[in-house]
């Protein structure tokens, strides 16, 4: 919590007069309404799998996960995990990471565990933090 | 049209009675622009009347706008004007490395450190400080503890040990003991590396559906049974994978939370750097 | 084509110079309108700062800051916009100046949607007795907050007082109508599911939901007759009271999407095609 608020402190006390640090251009404000919800980046994916993979899911949604409500607390949703775990590995690695998230997922004390929170008010679980490479692990947020 | 243009300009420089744009109105208004941080058009007008006249404190402040700004490459080549000859030599060369640190090329900073020359020593503990920040922040190629901590006050010494020693030999977790260890207990991998729900979840899904398999075998039902072996295979492979991947990830959030930790230290005592006016 | 421009303009304070060579400032103060008229906002306030660290008359400093001001608001930088206004108000010495400060405090309040806070000024400079001829203007504005704060009924009933402003008024009418009720679209859809989502135009969704409730519900029921009740149970748990709660979870979400997409039509429409004053 301290960090966080040295981090406002910071940002509050550099933020007076920084705008013109930089020259800008004449710019329009925007009358709409920003969208509230991020459109889902669709996974562009050359390989045959991939292709295989996303049309599987993409009939998956459109026949079920549309209508059955929104059941997963983690992002990316399940579903998604698996594609990119596909994508980021093989078939064979993909299953094993979708295997443990599916394990993980059961578990109903997931709030004691170290996820930090995603934007969305969800736990932060991408497929790439789970392809054994230290370099490439994320986190959104100091977990404390 | 260039020449039109340029007359123009000459013009609007001269023409008036009192010109607003004469070199020392120029400074004036710079100073002016400078005090109230408004750094970019500072830099402009410095730069305006740098052309003309020669002034170390001109000069610094035109620097020095560029440091703030975190223009950190222009800042750095105008504080090197000022290295020879100059009155602010001293203080120039201290912002010079203040420069190639907040660029955070920490390289260039520490190789410049070693082979520095003449530097003020009025400013070498705080020189001194600056370079056992870049190796903590960078945690590459360290050199001994005594010369890391050496530098700062007695109080902040066990603090900064213990980053060294974090950064040397942190209490990492093996993935390929996380896995062995649910290889052999499923889960147990998962609780060697804290996640003590997952790996009991995990534990007892793996268990669960291997009870069930052999149940149905025993009973006859030879696709259940079937259908629960893959499942089972599908726990188990799942948990051993996981296990793997959860040390990674405790491994990666180990230094997450070090690199953290080091840089709001730093951050909160500014660096260690003295509050300079000029 | 920038280029050229910013010649035209050189050349344009040439032509200045010969005018007004007596008076630097003057001099001065027109090149950076100059600047400012050619949307060079950022030059325009570096002139304009130096005019006044040369010359600090107070009528001189309300005059410029108005216009720094202005440049902020070109350049969306609202906040900084907000403060040179708040000093027109410090430095000017008639009222009229005071009261276009302040409606331009308001107009950026709603332009980066801090809609409260321009409500708040509406009603300050209402009750200002200095300002008590301008009612119009301060419910023209009004009525702008309560559109940018997605509250069309309190801007129709805002516009509709004054018959000039007729033409936003039917726009908020419209909105109104095009709006569908979110509360009503959640309620129909735990009656029938599905409903609600087709009542909010997604027709094939709110099909599929229905087709899925069905089809659960009746394994369910079925499962129940059969005296499986375990099944039935575990069917009705896992899978229809998932489409269930999905399904008005849906509603609802489309409803809203819906009266989304309906405002934003509308400020898209008040950005880009209305001819009025805007913001």
């Amino acid at each position: 919590m301290r960090k966080i608020l040295y981090i406002l402190f910071f940002l509050v006390s550099t933020a007076y007069s920084q705008t013109d640090w930089q020259k800008w251009e004449a710019k329009q404000v925007s009358y709409e309404f920003p969208t509230k919800s991020a459109a889902q980046t669709q996974n562009e994916s050359a390989s045959l799998t991939g292709t295989l993979l996303n049309s599987l899911k993409s009939v998956y949604s459109f026949l079920i996960s549309d209508y059955d409500g929104d059941n997963c607390p983690f992002s990316p949703s399940c579903a998604n995990f698996f594609v990119e775990a596909v994508e980021e590995t093989n078939l064979i690695s993909g299953t094993l990471m979708f295997a443990d998230r599916f394990t993980r997922d059961m578990n109903v004390f997931k709030g004691v565990n170290h996820y930090s929170l995603h934007k969305n008010g969800k736990y932060f679980d991408p497929a790439i933090n789970y392809t054994l490479n230290l370099q490439k692990i994320k986190f959104e947020m100091v977990n404390n | 049209m260039l020449i039109l243009i340029s007359s123009a300009k000459l013009f609007a420089q001269s023409g008036a009675q009192e010109d607003l744009f004469s070199p020392n109105n120029r400074l004036k208004f710079a100073n002016h622009l400078y005090s109230e941080k408004d750094y970019l058009r500072a830099i402009g007008e410095y730069k305006d009347f740098l052309k003309s006249t020669d002034n170390d404190t001109a000069r610094f402040r035109f620097a020095n706008s560029f440091l703030r700004i975190g223009r950190y490459d222009e800042a750095a080549q105008n504080f090197k004007i000022l290295f020879i000859g100059s009155k602010l030599e001293e203080e120039a060369k201290l912002f010079y490395y203040q420069s190639l640190f907040f660029s955070k090329d920490f390289n260039a900073f520490q190789s410049n450190y070693d082979s520095r020359l003449n530097f003020p020593q009025k400013y070498s503990l705080t020189l001194d400080r600056l370079n056992s920040a870049t190796y903590f922040l960078s945690k590459t190629n360290l050199p001994s503890e005594a010369v890391l901590i050496k530098p700062f006050e007695d109080s902040l010494q066990t603090k900064l040990i213990y980053f060294y020693q974090m950064m040397k030999n942190p209490p990492k977790k093996n993935p390929v003991t996380a896995a062995l260890l649910s290889a052999a207990i499923p889960g147990a991998g998962k609780v060697y590396t804290g996640e003590l729900t997952d790996g009991l979840i995990a534990f007892g899904a793996t268990l669960l559906s291997g009870f069930l398999a052999v149940n149905n075998f025993q009973h006859d039902h030879n696709f259940r049974g079937w259908l629960f072996t893959g499942l089972t295979a599908f726990f188990y492979g799942g948990s051993i994978y996981g296990s793997a991947a959860s040390a990674q990830i405790y491994n990666a959030r180990l230094r997450f939370n070090l690199d953290s930790e080091i840089k709001i230290f730093f951050e909160e005592r500014n660096y260690f750097l003295p509050k300079i006016d000029l | 084509m920038f280029r050229i421009r910013k010649y035209f303009v050189l050349f344009g304070i040439f032509c200045l110079q010969t005018i007004y060579s007596q008076n630097s400032v003057e001099t001065q103060l027109a090149w950076a309108d100059k600047l400012f008229a050619s949307n060079q906002y950022f030059d325009a306030i570096t002139e304009y700062k130096r005019v006044l660290f040369f010359d600090n008359r107070n009528e001189l400093k309300a005059k410029i800051y108005f216009k720094i001001a202005k440049c902020y608001k070109a350049g969306a930088h609202l906040d900084e916009a907000i403060n040179f206004f708040a000093s027109v108000g410090k430095n000017a010495t008639n009222d009229s100046t005071i009261f276009s400060a302040k409606l331009e405090i308001i107009r950026c309040n709603i332009l980066r949607k801090t809609t409260e806070r321009a409500l708040q000024l509406c009603n300050e400079l209402e009750k200002d007795g200095r300002f008590a001829s301008n009612k119009n203007e301060i419910n023209y504005w009004r009525g702008w907050t309560y559109m940018f704060a997605d509250d069309w009924e309190s801007a129709s009933k805002i516009f509709g007082e004054s018959p000039a402003d007729k033409e936003l008024k039917l726009l908020c009418n419209q909105v109104i109508d095009a709006k569908v009720s979110v509360t009503f679209a959640t309620v129909i859809s735990y009656i029938l599911p599905g409903s609600g989502q087709i009542y909010s135009g997604k027709i094939l969704s709110g099909l599929m939901s229905l087709a899925w409730n069905l089809a659960a519900g009746y394994f369910t029921v079925n499962a129940f007759i059969a005296n499986r009740a375990f099944d039935g149970i575990v069917i009705g748990e896992l899978v229809w009271l998932r489409f269930y709660r999905g399904n008005i979870e849906n509603a609802k979400n489309f409803a809203v999407e819906k009266n989304f997409e309906v405002s934003n039509k509308a400020l898209k429409f008040l950005q880009n095609e209305y001819r009025g004053l805007k913001p």
